[in-house]
């Protein structure tokens, strides 16, 4: 039992991590039509960034996370303006090669500068445990953080005017530049949020794992799995859908190999796009 | 108010708008008659900035609008209540009238006697204002659009065909608010196929046909012009 206890632990934690890619993901999703594929990228920058300013310039690493997510809103903002707007109007084919042009080069350009995996020191090197159940402190602040930080995205959303706006861009592109609404300037801050949403999972978990070049590419496949199986562009289905794709991981980790980890987040996207399409959630018509 | 001076129009290659030249003055209801197709759709998203004209000016009060984007044009004073309503479908109604005055929230008192003054014209609205605006019947999405419209607090209200696809009882309903709206000081042009309801509540008209104005005049010359009752009174 306190082995489940363990794995159902690590599985909320995977999961913690994928909702706040995934959630950056349908937001984007949502509001441009598009699949940010690069999206897994921004989080590698986040990683780099909190590996700078800690280890090289010592800054706290509270303070380092949110400066990250500053710079990496920042950075979202960027790639909005001058990668994905100026292809608003063209074919989807083309705003794919864009994205997938810029993994490359942020990929090499992170490689060029530094090619071997880095690592950054635990901010509360602790684990607890309790009735045979242990738990690294920072496992369970990647758990904490990310639910405050959902919890404040959907009182953003839900409760204030700009949150709304950005639902009602999504709901309808034209309505909402018909009441007044600057659609370029929604489109921008879903991207400065979400980007700083990758730059939080991405210095949350960076004290658990390696910090490499590629570290975003096969995260970026699992939240694009989430974003299917929760149903494209759904925060819901984001939300519900990542803590379900963590658990199922640390599970199969745990009772069937580990080898195959990476495996079963495939299986589930060809079983639910085989099965039910339109994902668990209703999301955009 | 609104002028139109010699405005052409292209949606890919097509010209759909062709040297279209109109007034709408201050306080008027004025008609736009034309069949589907007729161009009257993509006049009005030129009027609001959501098409760039390829020739020609618009101007409101005196002030060039050919170039200015869709917010900016409803920060002036003109509000469009498109053709298939353009809600926000998985939005509350209180929500999507809030939307209506995303322009103003700065005025939280004129916000409020705004919302105040919509349920008074639509009361079914104020029952329904905790319902997703996906959940409404067919008249009551129409009239959930004209009232975010007007949550903007527009001079000048487009109107594009607000009585299509809607059972005649409901139509009846909507054409006399609109003719209250217009009393009640809000400038009003009016886009429909049907002219004899859409005639009786207004001022002047024009007819459009193929992305050109073919006549024009006041609500009784056009009521009693025989090619007007062929095409679009169907009498």
């Amino acid at each position: 039992m306190t082995f489940f206890i363990n794995q159902l632990i690590i599985g909320i934690q995977l999961g913690s991590q994928y909702v706040m890619v995934a959630l950056g993901l349908t937001l984007i999703f949502g509001i441009l039509d598009i699949s940010h594929f690069a999206h897994g990228h921004m989080y590698m920058l986040g990683a780099y960034l909190l590996y700078i300013l800690m280890e090289l310039a010592g800054v706290n690493y509270w303070l380092a996370l949110p400066l990250c997510m500053v710079a990496l809103a920042l950075g979202g903002v960027v790639v909005e303006r001058l990668v994905y707007r100026p292809l608003r109007d063209q074919p989807h084919i083309n705003t794919f090669i864009a994205a997938i042009g810029l993994i490359l080069f942020l990929e090499t350009m992170v490689r060029a500068i530094q090619p071997k995996a880095l690592s950054v020191s635990k901010p509360i090197d602790k684990v607890f445990s309790a009735g045979g159940v242990s738990m690294e402190a920072q496992r369970l602040i990647v758990i904490v953080g990310a639910a405050l930080l959902v919890i404040a995205l959907h009182l953003f959303i839900k409760r204030t005017r700009l949150g709304t706006a950005i639902e009602a861009v999504a709901q309808d592109r034209e309505g909402a530049a018909l009441v007044g609404i600057n659609v370029n300037r929604i489109s921008l801050l879903t991207f400065a949020i979400a980007t700083a949403l990758a730059a939080a999972a991405a210095v949350l978990m960076a004290p658990l794992a390696f910090i490499a070049p590629e570290m975003g590419s096969v995260l970026i496949l699992k939240a694009f799995v989430i974003v299917v199986l929760g149903g494209l562009g759904s925060m819901q289905g984001a939300i519900v859908g990542g803590y379900l794709l963590g658990i199922l991981e640390a599970m199969a980790i745990a009772y069937l190999s580990s080898t195959y980890k990476d495996v079963f987040a495939f299986a589930v996207l060809i079983l639910i796009l085989a099965v039910r399409p339109t994902g668990l959630f209703r999301g955009r018509e | 108010m609104l002028e139109m001076r010699d405005v052409y129009c292209s949606i890919g290659k097509h010209e759909v708008i062709s040297g279209v030249s109109l007034r709408v003055e201050e306080g008027e209801l004025v008609t736009l008659l034309g069949a589907n197709g007729a161009g009257k759709s993509t006049l009005f998203k030129t009027i609001s900035g959501l098409i760039k004209p390829t020739r020609g000016t618009i101007t409101f009060r005196g002030e060039d609008i050919s170039r200015s984007r869709p917010d900016q044009i409803v920060r002036m004073g003109i509000s469009l209540c498109p053709e298939g309503r353009k809600l926000f479908p998985r939005l509350s109604v209180r929500k999507n009238l809030m939307m209506g005055a995303y322009t103003r929230h700065r005025d939280r008192e004129q916000v409020a006697s705004a919302l105040r003054e919509v349920f008074e014209l639509f009361p079914i609205l104020e029952e329904r204002s905790e319902q997703d605006a996906g959940t409404l019947s067919g008249g009551e999405q129409q009239m959930l659009a004209i009232a975010r419209a007007l949550m903007a607090g527009p001079r000048l209200l487009l109107l594009d065909e607000p009585s299509l696809g809607l059972a005649p009882l409901v139509v009846t309903r909507i054409m006399e608010t609109i003719a209250d709206i217009n009393r009640r000081g809000v400038t009003v042009f009016l886009s429909e196929q049907n002219a004899g309801m859409a005639l009786s509540i207004s001022t002047r008209g024009y007819v459009v046909e193929n992305g050109r104005i073919v006549l024009e005049g006041s609500a009784e010359e056009l009521a009693g012009n025989e090619e007007v009752k062929k095409a679009y009174i169907g009498a």
